[in-house]
C-alpha cells in the first residue's frame, strides 16, 4: 500500500482542458472518492493515475516513485471498471489468474492466490463459469477479485456500482467499505453519486469543470462547502440556494430577495456578510435549516406550498418563496397540503453564505 | 502530446501493400494517359501528347466505338442493377417470413452469388448454347419455338441474355443487404399499422419501405459500381461480341490494351472511368457516413 | 352480439387479402428457387453425362446412362488431364490460402488501429482504403503488370497473392474495425493494468474476441482469391502455374468443347467455396451487412 500524490496534474485535448491543475494527496490506506457530475474530469484523473492516458503536465507519485512515464503494468495498481471489463472468453478462474500470469507468478502460487481470493469474496462456486453466465453482482465481485488477487499498492475504481440495481448497490456499498477496512487498502473511487462518496469515503474530492473544488472529509464538505457548486452538489435533496441583497440599516444587516422576503441577520452572519466583495449574497439552506413557523415569529417569510412528498419518516415540502422554489422537511405528522399559505424561518445557526460574485463561501 | 509513431506500425503493412498495388497503378495510369508509348511495352520511351489520347477516344478514331460501348454499358448497368435489386427485394420479402426450411432456402438462394463468376459464365454459356442449350430445348419441348434461339450470337438478344445471367449471379447480394435492412423495421410498428387497418401493400409502403431507404441507397450504389466494373461474365460468355454488341467499358479497355496494345488510349479510357467511379464513390461514402455509422461493406 | 357479427366480415376480408399476398409470395418463391437452381442442376446433370449424350438434340433432360467419368478423369493423377487439373486446384488452394493468411495478418492490426487510434490522417486513409474497390480490376491490370515485372514477379503465384491481398483488404479492414469498435476499450485497459503491454493486451484479449470477424473476413478473402479470373489469366502464362478458373479455358482449346468435363470442373471448383460459405454463412452475412443498415 502506498500514498498517491498528484501535483498540478493537467490533461488537455487540443484546447479543451479536461483536468486543470489538480493537486491532492491520498494517504496510505485512505479511501478517497473523486466525485462530480459527468464531464467534470474525475474519470480522466483516474485514468491518468492508471497510466491509461498520458499527462499533459504535472507529476504523479505513488509512494516516492514518480510514475508519469511508467506503463500501466508497471505502476502496481489495480482497477475496477464500471462495466467490470471481465474477459468474456475466459472463465472466472482465468480472469482472476490473468494478472498473476502476466506477472509470471508460479503456477501453484497462482492457484493458491486465486482460490484464496475467491474464498474471500465468496465466489468459489463460480470459478468455472464465464462472465456472461453471472449476475451483475457476481460480475462485480469477480472484478473486485481480479483487482485484489495480486495485492496492488493502489486500487482504482471507476463507478464500480453504477451498473447494479438499487438494492444490490446498497449491499455492495457496505461490502466495499468493509473490504477497505479489512485490507486497509489505498482506494481511489470515482463516482457521480455524491451519496456513495459521502457514505464510503474517508475523504472526498469534489470536481467540476476539470477543477478540484474541495478536498476534505465528507462531513466537512457537507457542513462547510467552499462554494455554491459544492453546496448544491453534495447532499440530497440539494441545498436551497437563494440570491439576496445585503443592506445595513440601524445596525442591523438584512438580506432581501427583492421578490417578497427579507430577514435580519444575527451578528455572526452580519460580520461575515461584511467580508463579501459585493452586496449580492447567495444564501444556502439545507432542507432541515428551514422551519415552519407562524407569521408572528421574527424573520418569518411567507411562502406557498407547491407539493408535499411524504417519504415515511420525513416529509419534504416544495414551496414557492418569492420567485424561487425551495425544499424543506417536516415531520411525518404534518398536515400541509398544496397551495397552503405558510411562514418559514431560516435557521441562522445552519445558514451558509456565499459571495454573490465569486460564489465562494464567506469566511467565518 | 501523445506519440503516434507506434500507432502507424499497425497500418504500415496495409499501407505498403495499398501503395504498391493501388496508388502506384493509379499514378501510372493517369500519367500514361497523357503520353504516347509507341508500340514498345517497356514504357521507358514516352512521348508527351497532352490530351490526344482523350481526343482519340471521345472524338477521334475510337469515338464511334466508345459511344457505342458507353451506350451498352449504360443498358447493362441500369438493367442489371434494377433487375438484381427488385429480384433481391422480392426474395428478401418472401424469405423473411417464417417457414420451415427457411434457412435452407436462404442458403440455396445465395449459392449463385458465391460460386465463381467464371463457373457461372460457363454454365450460362452452356444454358444458352445454340445447338444443345437447355433453354432452347425447353422452349422447343413446350412448343413455343420451332427453331433454336441463338442467344449469344444475335446482336439484339445478346445483351438481354447476358443481363439475365448477371442478375442470376447478383440478386442474392441485394437479398442479403435488404434482409438485413428488414431486420431494422420495428415489429411494433408493423403491428400498430395492422391494428390501424393498413393493408399489406400500405404496410410495406408506409412502414417497411422508409426503413429500407438507406440500405437501398447503399445496395443500389454497390450494384451499380459492381456492374460498371464487371468483366468476367461478359468476357467469358461473348468477349464483347457479336460485332461489339455486348462490349462494355471494362471489356473494351481490356481489348484496347491487350489485344491492340494501345495502352495509352486504354489509360485515357481508364481515367474517364476513374472519374465516373469517383463521383459514385463520393455518394457511396456519403451514404455510409450519414448519421454516425461508419461501418458497412465495400 | 352485433359486435361479433360486424367483426366477422371484416375478418373474412382480411383473411382473403392475406391469402392473396401469401399465395403470391409462395409462387414467387417457387419461381425464384427454380431460377436459382436450374442452372446449377443443369451443370451437375451435364457433368454426369457422356460427351456424346451431352450434345444430343433435343437434350436429354436426365442422363440415360449417368457416369462419373468426367470426375474420374479430372481427379485422377494417372492421365495428363487429371494431372493438370489437380495441379491447378493445388495452385488455387495455395494462392487462396496464402492470400487469406497474409490478408488477416495485415488487416487485423490495421483495422485495430483504425478503430482505436486517433492519429492524424486516419480518416483520409480509411476512405482511401474503401474507395479501392470502386475501381475496376482491368484498370489496374496493365500498371500492375509493369509493377510485377519490376519486382520480377510476373508468371509467379506471388504476383497473384499480392494483387488478391488488395481485393480483400478494404472489406476486411472495414469489417474488423466494426468488430473492434464493439469491444469495450476497458477490456484493454484492464489487461494493461493487469500487467500486459499494449501489444499483449491486443494479442491475448482482443484478438480472440474478434475471432468471428476474422473468420468472416478470411472466408471472404479466400472466396475472392479462389474465384479470381482476370489477373490469373494475365499474369500467369505457364500452363503448370495456372489457377483453376483459368484452367477451365483449356476445355475449349481442345478439338471440341468438352461440356461434361467443363461442367464437372466447374462443379468441383464450386464445391469448396459453397461449402465454406454455407457453413460459416451466419458470421459472414452478419459481418457484411452490419452498418449498412445501422441508420
Amino acid at each position: 500500500m502506498a500514498q498517491v500524490t498528484l501535483d498540478r496534474v493537467e490533461k488537455r485535448y487540443g484546447d479543451v482542458i479536461a483536468v486543470n491543475q489538480v493537486s491532492l494527496t491520498i494517504e496510505d490506506g485512505e479511501f478517497v472518492a473523486l466525485v462530480g457530475p459527468s464531464g467534470c474530469g474525475k474519470t480522466t484523473t483516474l485514468n491518468l493515475i492508471a497510466g491509461l492516458l498520458e499527462l499533459t503536465d504535472g507529476d504523479i507519485y505513488i509512494g516516492d516513485t514518480l510514475i508519469n512515464d511508467l506503463d500501466p503494468k508497471d505502476r502496481d495498481i489495480a482497477m475496477v471498471f464500471q462495466n467490470y471489463a471481465l474477459y468474456p472468453n475466459k472463465t472466472v478462474y482465468k480472469n482472476l489468474a490473468f494478472p498473476l500470469q502476466m506477472r509470471k507468478v508460479k503456477k501453484q502460487d497462482i492457484d493458491a492466490r486465486v482460490r484464496e481470493t475467491a474464498r474471500l469474496l465468496s465466489i468459489e462456486q463460480l470459478l468455472e463459469r464465464r462472465p456472461r453466465e453471472l449476475s451483475g453482482g457476481q460480475q462485480q465481485r469477480v472484478a473486485l477479485g481480479r483487482a485484489l488477487v495480486r495485492n496492488p499498492r493502489v486500487f482504482l475504481m471507476d463507478e464500480p456500482l453504477s451498473n447494479l440495481d438499487a438494492k444490490l448497490r446498497v449491499q455492495m456499498r457496505a461490502e466495499l467499505k468493509r473490504f477497505h477496512q479489512d485490507i486497509n487498502a489505498t482506494i481511489i473511487y470515482v463516482t457521480h453519486d455524491q451519496l456513495e462518496a459521502v457514505t464510503m469515503a474517508d475523504k472526498m474530492a469534489v470536481m467540476s469543470g476539470g477543477y478540484l473544488q474541495q478536498y476534505d472529509a465528507p462531513d466537512v464538505v457537507y457542513n462547510h462547502p467552499v462554494n455554491t457548486f459544492v453546496a448544491g452538489f453534495v447532499g440530497s435533496p440539494a441545498m436551497n440556494l437563494l440570491r439576496a441583497r445585503a443592506a445595513r440599516e440601524q445596525d442591523v444587516t438584512r438580506l432581501s430577495s427583492g421578490d417578497g422576503w427579507s430577514v435580519p441577520l444575527n451578528d455572526a452572519l452580519a460580520s461575515r456578510v461584511a467580508t463579501s466583495s459585493t452586496d449580492e449574497i447567495v444564501v444556502g439552506l439545507r432542507h432541515n435549516a428551514i422551519r415552519l413557523v407562524d407569521g408572528a415569529a421574527t424573520g418569518a417569510v411567507p411562502a406557498t406550498v407547491y407539493t408535499v412528498e411524504p417519504t415515511g419518516d420525513i416529509t419534504f415540502v416544495h414551496a414557492r418563496l418569492g420567485d424561487a422554489m425551495i425544499v424543506f422537511s417536516v415531520g411525518p405528522a404534518s398536515t400541509l397540503a398544496a397551495d397552503d399559505q405558510i411562514f418559514l424561518q431560516f435557521d441562522q445557526e445552519h445558514m451558509h453564505l456565499f459571495d454573490g460574485a465569486t460564489e465562494q463561501a464567506l469566511a467565518r | 502530446m501523445v506519440n503516434h509513431r507506434g500507432d502507424y506500425l499497425y497500418i504500415l503493412p496495409a499501407l505498403v501493400v495499398m501503395m504498391v498495388v493501388i496508388a502506384y497503378p493509379i499514378y501510372f495510369t493517369i500519367r500514361l494517359s497523357f503520353f504516347d508509348h509507341g508500340r514498345a511495352l517497356q514504357f521507358d520511351d514516352l512521348e508527351w501528347v497532352g490530351l490526344d489520347n482523350y481526343r482519340l477516344l471521345l472524338t477521334g478514331a475510337y469515338s464511334r466505338e466508345f459511344w457505342n460501348v458507353t451506350q451498352n454499358t449504360l443498358v447493362w448497368t441500369v438493367f442489371s442493377t434494377a433487375g438484381a435489386f427488385f429480384l433481391g427485394l422480392g426474395a428478401a420479402l418472401v424469405v423473411q417470413r417464417e417457414f420451415i426450411g427457411r434457412g435452407i432456402v436462404r442458403g440455396i438462394l445465395l449459392i449463385p452469388w458465391v460460386i465463381s463468376a467464371v463457373a457461372a459464365a460457363y454454365i450460362w454459356r452452356w444454358l444458352y448454347h445454340s445447338d444443345y442449350g437447355l433453354i432452347s430445348g425447353i422452349l422447343t419441348d413446350l412448343g413455343l419455338i420451332d427453331r433454336n434461339i441463338i442467344f449469344l450470337d444475335d446482336v439484339d438478344l445478346v445483351m438481354p441474355a447476358l443481363i439475365v445471367a448477371n442478375i442470376w449471379k447478383e440478386f442474392p447480394f441485394a437479398m442479403i443487404m435488404l434482409l438485413a435492412g428488414l431486420q431494422t423495421v420495428p415489429e411494433g410498428l408493423n403491428r400498430a399499422a395492422m391494428v390501424d387497418g393498413a393493408s399489406t401493400w400500405h404496410r410495406f409502403w408506409h412502414v417497411t419501405a422508409p426503413h429500407l431507404k438507406s440500405v437501398t441507397l447503399i445496395t443500389v450504389l454497390l450494384l451499380t459500381v459492381q456492374n460498371l466494373n464487371s468483366f468476367t461474365t461478359v468476357f467469358i460468355m461473348t468477349a464483347g461480341g457479336p460485332a461489339n454488341a455486348s462490349q462494355i467499358w471494362v471489356t473494351d479497355i481490356y481489348r484496347i490494351a491487350f489485344n491492340r496494345t494501345n495502352f495509352d488510349v486504354a489509360s485515357a479510357y481508364s481515367v474517364i472511368l476513374f472519374g465516373v467511379m469517383a463521383v459514385l464513390g463520393y455518394f457511396y461514402v456519403r451514404a455510409l457516413t450519414r448519421g454516425d455509422s461508419t461501418r458497412s461493406t465495400v | 352480439m352485433s359486435a361479433v357479427e360486424s367483426a366477422r366480415p371484416a375478418r373474412a376480408r382480411k383473411r382473403r387479402k392475406r391469402d392473396f399476398w401469401s399465395i403470391g409470395g409462395w409462387i414467387f418463391l417457387a419461381l425464384l428457387l427454380i431460377f436459382s437452381l436450374v442452372p446449377m442442376v443443369w451443370m451437375f446433370l451435364t457433368s454426369i453425362k457422356t460427351q456424346f449424350a451431352a450434345i444430343e438434340y433435343p437434350p436429354q433432360w436426365l442422363p440415360k446412362h449417368p457416369t462419373l467419368d468426367s470426375y474420374r478423369r479430372l481427379l485422377s493423377p494417372s492421365n495428363d488431364f487429371g494431372r493438370d487439373f489437380l495441379r491447378w486446384l493445388g495452385n488455387s488452394v495455395w494462392v487462396s490460402t496464402a492470400t487469406t493468411i497474409l490478408g488477416v495478418i495485415i488487416a487485423v492490426p490495421a483495422a485495430y488501429a483504425f478503430s482505436r487510434f486517433r492519429f492524424p490522417g486516419r480518416n483520409g486513409l480509411f476512405y482511401s482504403v474503401l474507395v479501392r474497390n470502386m475501381f475496376p480490376a482491368v484498370v489496374f491490370l496493365m500498371p500492375l503488370f509493369v509493377v510485377m515485372r519490376t519486382l520480377d514477379l510476373v508468371n509467379t503465384h506471388w504476383s497473384l497473392i499480392l494483387t488478391y491481398l488488395t481485393f480483400g483488404l478494404p472489406l476486411s479492414i472495414w469489417l474488423l474495425k466494426g468488430f473492434y469498435d464493439n469491444i469495450p476499450i476497458e477490456l484493454e485497459y484492464a489487461a494493461r493494468i493487469d500487467g500486459a503491454s499494449r501489444f499483449q493486451a491486443f494479442l491475448r484479449i482482443i484478438m480472440p474476441l474478434s475471432a468471428p470477424g476474422i473468420i468472416a473476413t478470411a472466408i471472404y478473402s479466400f472466396i475472392v482469391a479462389w474465384n479470381e479470373y482476370l489477373y490469373a489469366y494475365t499474369f500467369i502464362n505457364s500452363r503448370e502455374l495456372l489457377t483453376s478458373p483459368v484452367g477451365l479455358r483449356t476445355f475449349f482449346t481442345e478439338f471440341v468443347t468438352n461440356w461434361p468435363g467443363l461442367m464437372a470442373a466447374a462443379f468441383i471448383m464450386s464445391v469448396p467455396v459453397v461449402v465454406l460459405f454455407l457453413v460459416l454463412q451466419k458470421y459472414f452475412v452478419k459481418a457484411l451487412t452490419e452498418g449498412a443498415v445501422k441508420s
